[in-house]
């Protein structure tokens, strides 16, 4: 087994949030620098996935309600003034976050961190805050997509 | 013959985009959220090809390959998977249980078409059906339902049918932008704006983008009308298919 603090976290994060956006919602995104993450606050949807095994952890893509409806209208092919469907907006940052999560547990397991992928979490609200109080690894990393911000957050410990 | 297509996957996202991907082609496509749906419909309807998710609740698309592979009459069905995981342990997993081809998400609706040609000679959708009125074109993503010159008082209901199926052909194939073509229609009776009143209510309903195309007395005598005077008529086909 390999060493959890070795592991590249942010480039594989933003290696595969970039691949995905490109791929299924045929959108240019770019990582702001470290220093300048945004603050995705209001109304959000949160997408989580988990992964677990010789290590533990979880991916939360954090992204606003207003933008989760734009991501779902590019999937989809539609526009955004016709998601009306909520459950449609989540189903797609649901499968969002499972790629995502998916290409990282994927590079887990190569580097020898063997380990199994949940299904997609949605959470959505206004004022919530995750709590990181106990791992070993945290990566958070800012997307801007017009004056969209968005928020990828990884968090990883082993558990040996 | 039809190739019948089963997509199992539990994201409805997903399933969407391979209807939409196979919508172009003479394909039926059946939808099922999980492995023990996807195995019930698979023993009822003997689909050609499963496209198959592997992260599912209820039962996974592992469990529900290893079940298919268990039966005599089902073990044969190309199989197709999805994952969202390309590492090298999963991709040897996947190919040791004997199936077909796997897809890494993301993944792009020609790369699946692609994939499914290398095992079916896909063919191109027949829209034309000599018993009955042919309608529906397509251009790009956008279809065109076209109303002839003439349409008999008793054939009315034919045609407000014919448009119900185009509209949920295109909600299958999640598609949503439909051009109503009128330019045949010369004579403008009270027949005709009912139909075309009942038409484009039924558009709305099912809330996909509409423009038409007509001559201009048509468009005059359907703005008169609630239901129909927010729809946008264009003189020309390719003037109403610019407009989206």
């Amino acid at each position: 087994m390999g060493d959890i603090q070795q592991l590249d976290l942010s480039s594989i994060t933003i290696n595969a949030t970039k691949q995905v956006f490109k791929t299924m919602l045929s959108m240019e995104i770019d990582p702001l620098p470290s220093g300048s993450i945004g603050k995705v606050s209001g109304n959000r949807v949160v997408g989580s996935v988990g992964f677990a095994g010789v290590v533990i952890g979880n991916i939360y893509i954090h992204v606003p309600g207003g933008f989760a409806k734009e991501m779902a209208a590019a999937m989809l092919g539609m526009e955004p003034e016709e998601m009306e469907d909520e459950e449609e907006v989540n189903d797609v940052i649901g499968e969002v976050s499972n790629m995502i999560g998916g290409d990282l547990k994927s590079r887990l397991c190569d580097a020898g961190f063997p380990c199994q992928l949940s299904i997609p979490n949605i959470t959505r609200g206004t004022d919530f805050h995750i709590d990181t109080i106990g791992w070993m690894r945290h990566e958070r990393i800012g997307f801007n997509k017009g004056n969209n911000p968005m928020v990828v957050e990884v968090f990883i410990k082993s558990v040996a | 013959m039809t190739l019948k297509v089963l997509a199992v996957d539990d994201s409805k996202t997903i399933r969407k985009i391979v209807a939409k991907a196979f919508a172009p082609y003479d394909c039926q496509v059946i939808e099922a959220e999980n492995g023990v749906e996807g195995l019930a419909i698979a023993g009822k309807e003997k689909p050609d090809l499963i496209i198959l998710d592997i992260t599912m609740p209820v039962m996974t698309g592992t469990e529900m390959l290893a079940k298919l592979k268990a039966q005599p009459n089902l073990k044969d069905i190309p199989v197709i998977m999805l994952t969202a995981e390309s590492g090298k342990e999963n991709v040897i997993n996947i190919l040791k249980m004997g199936v077909k081809d796997y897809i890494v998400k993301p993944f792009k609706g020609e790369q699946l078409i692609e994939r499914v040609s290398k095992v079916f000679a896909l063919k191109p959708v027949q829209v034309q059906d000599a018993s009955k009125p042919s309608c529906t074109s397509q251009q790009g993503d956008i279809t065109i339902f076209t109303l002839p010159e003439r349409i008999e008082r008793q054939q009315g209901p034919e045609f407000d049918t014919l448009f119900q199926q185009t509209l949920k052909g295109m909600a299958d194939a999640g598609l949503n932008k439909i051009v109503l073509d009128l330019h045949k229609i010369k004579d403008v009776n009270m027949f005709i704006v009912r139909l075309i009143i009942g038409i484009v209510q039924h558009g709305q309903k099912a809330r996909v983008k509409m423009q038409a195309v007509g001559a201009q007395g048509l468009a005059s005598e359907l703005k008169g009308f609630q239901e129909t005077s927010d729809l946008v008529f264009h003189e020309t086909l390719d003037a109403a298919l610019a407009a989206f």
